[in-house]
């Protein structure tokens, strides 16, 4: 531990502490302008001086930089600080004349007006005033080194390499969080100009899932951590007193053998962006039901508010039902969920909002228990219906007043007439559709999909959650769109059929089935490629397939293909056909 | 090649062979006591090496003054490391010339002085790192280079004594900051010559984050003489606390400029009228600047029993410097000059701090107009505090370089700006002849 006196209060810090760090402790503050936390002391700036008792008299040294010293004896408001920091600050205002941290300090200080004005002055309240931050948070922390200075003295300034785009750039924004004038802009936005919050990815690298995790901790996306790019960063390292985040580890692949699979990987929505005329991605405010979804939840990016971009509350929100389901050009089928969904956020989006609400239907499909009753709730709140489609979402103007306002165009179908109504937000309900790896998923449980693309039940009343595949099941909205509770009830009755057969201790399987002739097989694999149940598997040492006697159905394609007649049903061969027909013809 | 005629009150100690035929190649270097003192130094122990260079009491003749042995001392011995040695022939001040003539007429001196410097260090690799401008100078260098290894006096096992090392040249691209010993290393690495924050200093971490020895031309100049004739002869040739001569650059209003190799404490009016045959035209002098245009300017009162040496230089709150004298007379514009210099920093900032970016550059524009006789009273305090608050303040010493002379010409030439006020032009004759910036 190192002793020393700061402006009169001795205190002790340890080895290597700055000067800045133990006036912070002691509540001395002291303005910096190219400091920064996470990156090396740079000392540029100057205006963090302080004075230093030495042998041979006072010195003025950059706090930021220089360490404690056993027995120092240190000032950081004496005139000749003061004096030093003054001019800093006005050599930077005379360049710099609006920019608001050197205004706030100046004022600090006392100053009001330079003395003079720079040659190069420059009226921006976001000007650059070449702090280094982002060319070291770059080089240092990121290790990309896209952006440096170019030119000397007074020419200096921020570039990239002979001022082009630059390829080391791998677009973190770490330069724009660093920078104290917000001078470097990093709008993140997704391909359709999303702003961050309402994508439903993490918004940082590193993340809690959701506000309930299990376990509560956060983790790491690899496709925005800098560290899986450069190499570089891992300041969550340094900052992490537990030393609890770890870069190195990978995903684990892990073998667990089982006899039944429930196949459960629920659906995607539709993407709005292919229906131009509901200007989803081009309109500010127009939103799909999980963005919204995203925004009503209370641990979201609005902390469940209902905002516009801009940050106000909306005054009139329309909700358009059936976008992409019931559509010949996109899904004809009924997504089921969407209009009660739909009602769900009239009522939430004009509870808390208190906004006049439209919804936009074709028929209101209210199918469950209670929803009829809640439908006429949400009516009785005032919300208001419009049966029609919407035909298209325009921009409402370009006055001033009107900006950012929307107009949706409707036919009325029960008034007979063409409507325009106003709004400021736009819901779009769009489809549920198959998972997009549906197709990879069937065919790797050797399950058929109907021609909307929902994995098929064996039967639709009989057996709704098995399929033709013994062990393999389904449920939820794999097999078809369908709300929560039958989501659940399908699960739960997927789950009870695979308990039934653990509980046996064994299956029963048909007598009918295939079987090799091994003496007769070239091990041509004919029969293994056509096999619908992938029962047939090829025996590398022995060279001849075999079957797997509690997968294969009987079907007999396989015997019909085999081309050296290896192929038999069991207890079917043509010797034992021929020795039944001749013990029935002998009486 | 010289460039000026002797003069008989020189001590020709690194300028000894300067005047020979073929000063610069190896067979006079070796004709006239040439690696004499490397062949001493090599039966020596690095510490006796050390020790002689400090009862020499060579100080370092870049501009600082630091004493050469001491430095030396400071290089970690135990580290497994590379050690480097570094020779600074940046030179860039304006007024100082001398590094160029010892490169030009005995290149081998300085090959030598290294060798020596290495030695004593444990190093086996050098640099000398060459002005961009003195791009001719390489040439030089590196035939004096070639000459060396084809005579077995650079390379493995020198001369038998067991000792390798490798020398290089590097050229610098026309950066005044790049003589600064830690830009000048970021520049020999290949990255912008931006100096580096300190501590830790070069002895300890500097070429490629080794320890490194880096010194002046000069400094390296005067270790062979050292060694062959002993730092106590070498002391005696100057002050108590400053041994040896002084390649001293005497520029401006006299009649015979030119590079002159004195002894250390030698007398300035002497210098001036003897050496320099005194001051063109019979005119008097206004005001001297002793080492380079760094240093705080003097007025001729305070030449008065000036000698030229650290000590009475301090005295007087100015710095032999680099030893580039600049002589004006009393037809000089101090406004002028002021102008002159800080055109000349502002020009040569490099733009990292914010004092000296932006003081050197607003300084200049003051000046100019205050030359141009656009400025008001209120400019000559404005112009003197500006450059009060530089100094010392700034990440590198080029802040308090450009604060230096300026703060001294406001405030023993005030009335010269004064005269300024009057709306007129300016009342002197041009300094032209002064160092053209
Ligand atoms: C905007 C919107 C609002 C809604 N509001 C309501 C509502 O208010 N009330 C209501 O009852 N219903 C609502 N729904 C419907 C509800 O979302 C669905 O009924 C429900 O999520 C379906 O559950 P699921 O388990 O079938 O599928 P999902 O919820 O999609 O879950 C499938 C899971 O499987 C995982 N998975 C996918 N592929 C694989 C694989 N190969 N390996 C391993 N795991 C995989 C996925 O990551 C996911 O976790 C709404 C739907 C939408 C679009
Ligand atoms: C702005 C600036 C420029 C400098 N230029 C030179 C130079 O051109 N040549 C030189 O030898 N030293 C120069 N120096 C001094 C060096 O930093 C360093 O002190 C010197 O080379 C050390 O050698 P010495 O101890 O032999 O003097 C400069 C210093 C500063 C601050
Ligand atoms: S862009 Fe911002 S962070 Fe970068 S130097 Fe300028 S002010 Fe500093
Ligand atoms: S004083 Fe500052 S700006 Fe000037 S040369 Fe040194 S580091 Fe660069
Ligand atoms: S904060 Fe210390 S010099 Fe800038």
């Amino acid at each position: 531990m190192i002793r020393l006196t700061i402006d009169g209060k001795t205190t002790e810090v340890e080895r290597g502490t700055t000067l800045l760090h133990a006036a912070r402790f002691l509540d001395i503050k002291i303005p910096t302008l190219c400091y920064h936390p996470l990156i090396k002391p740079f000392a540029a700036c100057r205006l963090c001086v302080v004075e230093v008792k030495r042998s041979w008299g006072m010195e003025l040294v950059p706090s930021c930089h220089v360490a404690c010293q056993e027995g120092m004896e240190v000032s950081t408001g004496s005139s000749h600080v003061l004096a030093a920091r003054r001019l800093v600050l006005e050599l930077m205002l005379a360049r710099w004349p609006n920019v608001p941290i050197l205004r706030k300090y100046a004022a600090e200080l006392g100053l009001e007006k330079p003395r003079f004005a720079s040659p190069l002055r420059d009226e921006r309240e976001d000007a650059c005033i070449l702090c280094g931050l982002c060319v070291r948070a770059c080089d240092e922390v990121v290790g990309a080194s896209a952006i440096s200075f170019a030119e000397r003295g007074i020419g200096r300034r921020v570039a990239t390499p002979f001022n082009l785009e630059s390829e080391s750039c791998i677009a973190c924004g770490a330069c724009a969080l660093v920078c104290p004038t917000s001078y470097i802009k990093f709008e993140a936005e997704d391909h359709r100009g999303k702003p961050p919050e309402f994508l439903l990815d993490p918004n940082t690298a590193i993340y809690m899932p959701t506000a309930q995790a299990v376990p509560k901790v956060p983790s790491i996306d690899r496709d925005s951590c800098i560290h899986f790019q450069t190499g570089g960063c891992q300041k969550c390292v340094e900052v992490c007193e537990p030393g609890a985040v770890n870069h190195k580890m990978v995903d684990e692949e892990i073998e667990v053998e089982v006899g039944q699979v429930l196949v459960a990987i629920g659906y995607d929505t539709f993407d709005p962006t292919p229906m131009a005329q509901y200007a989803y991605g081009r309109l500010d405010n127009v939103y799909t039901g999980l963005e919204v979804e995203r925004m009503l939840n209370s641990t979201g990016p609005t902390g469940g508010r209902v905002l516009l971009k801009n940050g106000k509350p909306p005054r009139a929100v329309g909700i358009v039902h059936c976008v992409g389901s019931r559509d010949e050009n996109y899904h004809r089928y009924c997504s089921r969920v969407c209009c009660m969904y739909a009602l769900k956020f009239a009522h939430v989006v004009k509870e808390r909002s208190g906004a006049e609400i439209y919804n936009f239907y074709i028929d209101m499909r209210a199918f469950g228990k209670g929803y009829e009753e809640f439908y006429s709730r949400v009516l009785n709140e005032g919300a208001n219906v419009i049966r029609g489609k919407v035909a298209e979402v325009v921009q409402a103007g370009w006055s001033k007043q009107k900006e950012g306002a929307l107009l949706l165009r409707c036919e009325d179908t029960l008034i007979g007439r063409f409507r325009e109504i106003p709004v400021d937000m736009v819901i779009l309900c769009n489809a549920i559709e198959p998972r997009r790896d549906a197709e990879q998923v069937g065919r790797l449980f050797g399950l058929s999909r109907s021609p909307d693309g929902f994995f098929l039940e064996r039967h639709p009343k009989l057996d709704p959650v098995a399929t033709m595949t013994d062990g393999i099941f389904v449920a939820g909205c794999a097999q078809g769109p369908k709300d929560i509770p039958d989501v659940v009830a399908q699960a739960c009755a997927a789950a009870a059929r695979m308990m039934a057969t653990i509980s046996k201790g064994e299956v029963e399987i048909d007598p009918v089935r295939a079987e090799v002739m091994e003496e007769y097989c070239s091990g041509c694999r004919v029969c293994s490629a056509l096999c619908p149940y992938s029962a047939i598997s090829y025996v590398a040492e022995r060279k001849v397939s075999q079957v797997n006697s509690a997968l294969c159905k009987g079907c007999g394609t396989c015997v019909a293909a085999c081309p050296s007649g290896a192929m038999t049903g069991y207890g079917f061969t043509d010797r034992q056909i021929n020795a039944e027909l001749e013990g029935v013809l002998a009486v | 090649m010289l460039y000026n005629e002797p003069s008989p009150l020189e001590t020709r100690v690194l300028t000894r062979r300067f005047g020979l035929p073929n000063s610069a190649s190896l067979d006079t270097y070796l004709a006239t006591e040439g690696y004499q003192g490397f062949l001493k130094a090599a039966g020596m122990k690095p510490e006796e090496i050390i020790e002689e260079v400090k009862i020499s009491n060579l100080r370092g003749r870049g501009g600082a003054g630091f004493p050469a042995g001491m430095k030396w001392s400071f290089v970690p011995r135990t580290s497994p490391k590379p050690k480097y040695i570094v020779v600074n022939a940046d030179e860039s001040e304006p007024g100082t010339c001398k590094d160029r003539v010892l490169i030009e007429n005995d290149p081998h001196q300085l090959i030598e002085g290294v060798l020596i410097a290495g030695l004593a260090v444990g190093a086996h690799a050098g640099y000398i790192y060459v002005r961009g401008e003195y791009r001719y100078l390489i040439e030089i260098m590196d035939q004096a280079i070639a000459e060396a290894y084809a005579n077995g006096w650079l390379g493995k096992n020198i001369r038998g004594t067991g000792f390798d090392f490798d020398l290089y040249t590097h050229t610098g691209a026309g950066a005044y900051e790049c003589g600064e010993e830690s830009a000048l290393l970021e520049s020999l690495e290949g990255k912008r010559g931006i100096p580096r924050i300190r501590p830790p200093f070069p002895a300890v971490v500097g070429a490629f984050q080794c320890p490194t020895v880096l010194n002046n031309v000069e400094t390296f100049c005067a270790a062979p003489a050292i060694l062959r004739d002993g730092g106590a002869a070498f002391a005696a040739l100057g002050v108590p606390r400053a041994g040896g001569t002084k390649m001293i650059c005497l520029t401006g209003h006299v009649n015979k400029p030119g590079v002159y190799e004195l002894r250390m404490g030698f007398p300035v009016k002497q210098m001036i009228e003897e050496v320099g045959g005194g001051i063109r035209n019979g005119r008097k002098l206004k005001a001297f600047i002793p080492g380079g245009s760094s240093c705080p300017v003097l007025t001729a009162e305070e030449c008065e029993g000036l000698t030229m040496d650290y000590d009475a230089m301090a005295a007087r709150k100015t710095m032999l410097g680099s030893g580039g004298v600049i002589v004006m007379d009393e037809d000089t514009c101090m406004v002028k000059a002021a102008m002159r210099i800080m055109r000349f920093y502002a020009h040569e900032s490099c733009g990292w701090c914010i004092p000296c970016r932006e003081g050197t550059t607003w300084l200049r524009k003051i000046l100019v107009r205050f030359h141009e006789s656009g400025g008001t009273r209120g400019d000559i305090d404005l112009v003197g505090d500006i450059a009060r608050n530089m100094l010392g303040r700034t990440f590198c010493p080029l802040g308090d370089a450009a604060a230096m002379p300026t703060i001294s010409i406001v405030e023993k030439f005030r009335s010269e700006f004064e005269e300024h006020l009057s709306g007129r032009p300016c009342p002197y004759e041009s300094a032209s002849h002064m160092v053209t910036v």
